[in-house]
């Protein structure tokens, strides 16, 4: 019986192996035969969600709180190392880890004091730091102290370099493409093995019961702050390469609530806490969304939020914990419907 | 000197209506422990209704009032019955449900992007006859339609307070804000007292859009203005105390008016949103130490 049941487990991780590594390939070549700039920048956007979310997890989903201004940590990043690179001639390559590294001394400094609030307080406390990083840069024209100016809300303008993998700048998509999905696949890594770690056990303790967890003689406060300088970190990446993709940035296009409400929200439609969670809620928010954004939101910015809205209050009344619950009994069934040998047998081992 | 007393009663007010939106918030967080983001698009929804309301009829907001208030009311009573109740029952035992929390957050961009669709990104006004009207006292000029919105105010604040204490309903609403499972035990129908909680606080706000009408514009997103300055009036005046939400609301609005008037118009956010800041890390249970009422 017990070879039976081993048998049976190892054929399950054989399949989720050859699932996951035929997606692997599939993601990898197929940017080779498309030749759409606009499908490639529409791929790009997902993964790019979909890496911000995942890095967002990390705070919002397993350590059980509710950040609603993640974009501070984007609009950091980006700014950064575009600064550095506009007035210093520094390379974003370099420059991304420079504004990786303030974002997350920002953000440890910030989460100090902020993860003592409760719920409601905190999710406010994120969204008034949002907002006034964003007013500060809309009336700061030149950069105190260091004299190099940021344009206030005219934004930066990145020098173009043409074709420059040296200074991040690429005529071709395909880079930025193979450049996000090393990039989520980093951050999906990272997030896979502290979710199986100490941390991630303490995290997820801390979020639930904090008082329990502290008379565990876990430190939560010090595994928050943890997660929230790897978050803010990852996070600050990832506006370095919104802002190489764009090559503009104004603080009311990256520092918003808009940006830091849609990060969360794909999270929590998909799952928040679930390694697999954001990426699914990319792949179904961000493609809706940009279709909306396209034939209803011509002349408005912000119409395609109508559609996350409503999507997380369905989500909420109906699937509290998101739509990979949903779906993991789904994948259940579908395996076994058609692979219904091994399932049984694992039953009948257990 | 004068300038400085104009700035400083123009503050008070305008402070007067941000009170207004913070009361029906400060009301809703006291009884259900659930901070409402959706609080200015229902401000925002109130206001067009009394645009279109002025617009189509002719009828005056303030005597448009007798048509929002109960349309409001209603609107916040079936949201909670529908939308937020669902969520609620499955997480009856947490003392803040999270969920909520995303799902006002949800209902929120929601209703703003829905009005963008609906109405365009226009800022709408209206003229009623007192428009731009003002009173002379002494050297200092006092915009009539401001202060009608800021008497209606105190006139509302204290029939509300009244309210709560006095009436059955009232002490209903303020034994579940204080213990909801020993309301439950005494008989109170706890999932009806707070529609009622609910329904009022956004009736509340939907006289702060009406009485905002005659002097203010409205668009989409014109409740994250509102919002925003809510959420720091409540925590500033203690969440769920109404003494605290009214004179939060005035210092709000007489720090605003002093930095448009004498730094830039640019800054007045993010000096707000410093003091908020500060508030929140330094004294996060509110700096006149109001006990709420609940």
């Amino acid at each position: 019986m017990e070879k039976e049941r081993t048998h049976a487990k190892t054929w399950e991780i054989d399949r989720i192996a050859w699932v996951t590594l035929v997606s692997i390939v599939i993601l990898l070549v197929f940017p080779l035969f498309i030749r759409s700039p606009a499908f490639l920048q529409f791929m790009i956007l997902i993964l790019w969600y979909a890496y911000l979310t995942t890095s967002w997890n990390l705070v919002g989903g397993f350590a059980g709180v509710l950040p609603l201004g993640h974009a501070t940590f984007a609009g950091i990043g980006a700014y950064t190392s575009s600064v550095l690179f506009v007035h210093y001639g520094l390379t974003p390559w370099v420059g991304m880890f420079a504004g990786a590294l303030l974002a997350a001394i920002v953000g440890v400094i910030l989460g100090a004091p902020t993860f003592r609030l409760r719920g409601a307080y905190f999710a406010l406390a994120t969204i008034a730091i949002c907002e006034s990083l964003r007013v500060v840069l809309e009336n700061i024209q030149k950069f105190p102290f260091l004299g190099f100016d940021i344009n206030g809300a005219r934004g930066i303008l990145l020098p173009l370099r043409g074709h420059s993998p040296i200074n991040y700048q690429f005529l071709d998509k395909r880079y930025f493409y193979y450049i996000i999905l090393v990039m989520l696949a980093i951050i999906f890594y990272i997030t896979y093995r502290i979710a199986r770690s100490k941390l991630g056990y303490y995290l997820v303790a801390g979020g639930e019961e904090k008082e329990a967890a502290e008379a565990l003689g876990i430190n939560v406060a010090k595994c928050k702050l943890i997660a929230m300088a790897i978050s803010t970190f990852f996070t600050a990446l990832g506006g370095t390469f919104y802002m190489q993709l764009v090559h503009y940035i104004y603080p009311r296009g990256i520092v918003s609530l808009d940006l830091s409400f849609e990060i969360a929200f794909i999270a929590i439609i998909g799952g928040r806490g679930t390694l697999l969670g954001p990426i699914v809620g990319a792949i179904l928010l961000v493609p809706a969304a940009e279709l909306t954004r396209t034939y209803l939101g011509g002349s408005y910015e912000g119409v395609h939020l109508m559609l996350y809205g409503a999507v997380l209050m369905a989500v909420m009344v109906f699937k509290p914990r998101g739509l990979m619950e949903p779906l993991e009994a789904f994948y259940r069934w579908v395996s076994g419907k058609f692979f219904p040998q091994p399932l049984l047998q694992t039953e009948k081992g257990s | 000197m004068d300038i400085i007393v104009a700035t400083i009663i123009n503050g008070i007010l305008m402070g007067g209506v941000y009170g207004l939106t913070a009361m029906g918030l400060t009301l809703i967080f006291g009884v259900m422990k659930v901070i409402n983001f959706a609080h200015g698009s229902f401000l925002m929804a109130a206001m067009f209704v009394t645009y279109y309301l002025f617009r189509i009829t002719g009828i005056d907001p303030y005597a448009g009032l007798v048509i929002i208030v109960p349309l409001l009311f209603a609107l916040g009573y079936f949201t909670q019955h529908v939308l937020i109740r669902p969520v609620f029952k499955i997480e009856r035992d947490v003392r803040e449900p999270i969920s909520v929390l995303m799902l006002t957050a949800g209902l929120w961009i929601f209703m703003d992007a829905f009005a963008l669709a609906l109405f365009g990104a226009f800022y709408k006004t209206i003229r009623t006859p007192y428009k731009g009207t003002v009173l002379h006292l002494g050297d200092v000029i006092i915009s009539l339609p401001r202060l009608y919105a800021f008497l209606t105010t105190v006139i509302l604040a204290i029939l509300f307070y009244l309210f709560l204490k006095k009436t059955r309903l009232g002490k209903a609403i303020r034994a579940t804000g204080q213990d909801r499972d020993a309301a439950r035990l005494m008989g109170i129908n706890i999932d009806r007292i707070y529609n009622v909680a609910f329904g009022i606080g956004i009736a509340i706000v939907g006289v702060a859009g009406a009485v905002l009408m005659p002097f203010y514009y409205v668009h989409p997103v014109v409740g994250v203005v509102f919002d925003i300055r809510a959420f720091i009036i409540v925590v500033l005046g203690g969440l769920g105390s109404i003494p605290g939400a009214l004179l939060g609301g005035v210092i709000i609005g007489v720090v605003e008016s002093l930095v448009a008037q004498f730094i830039t118009a640019t800054w007045t956010e993010g000096i707000i949103y410093a003091i908020f800041i500060s508030v929140l890390f330094l004294r996060p249970e509110g700096l006149f130490g109001f006990k709420a009422e609940w």
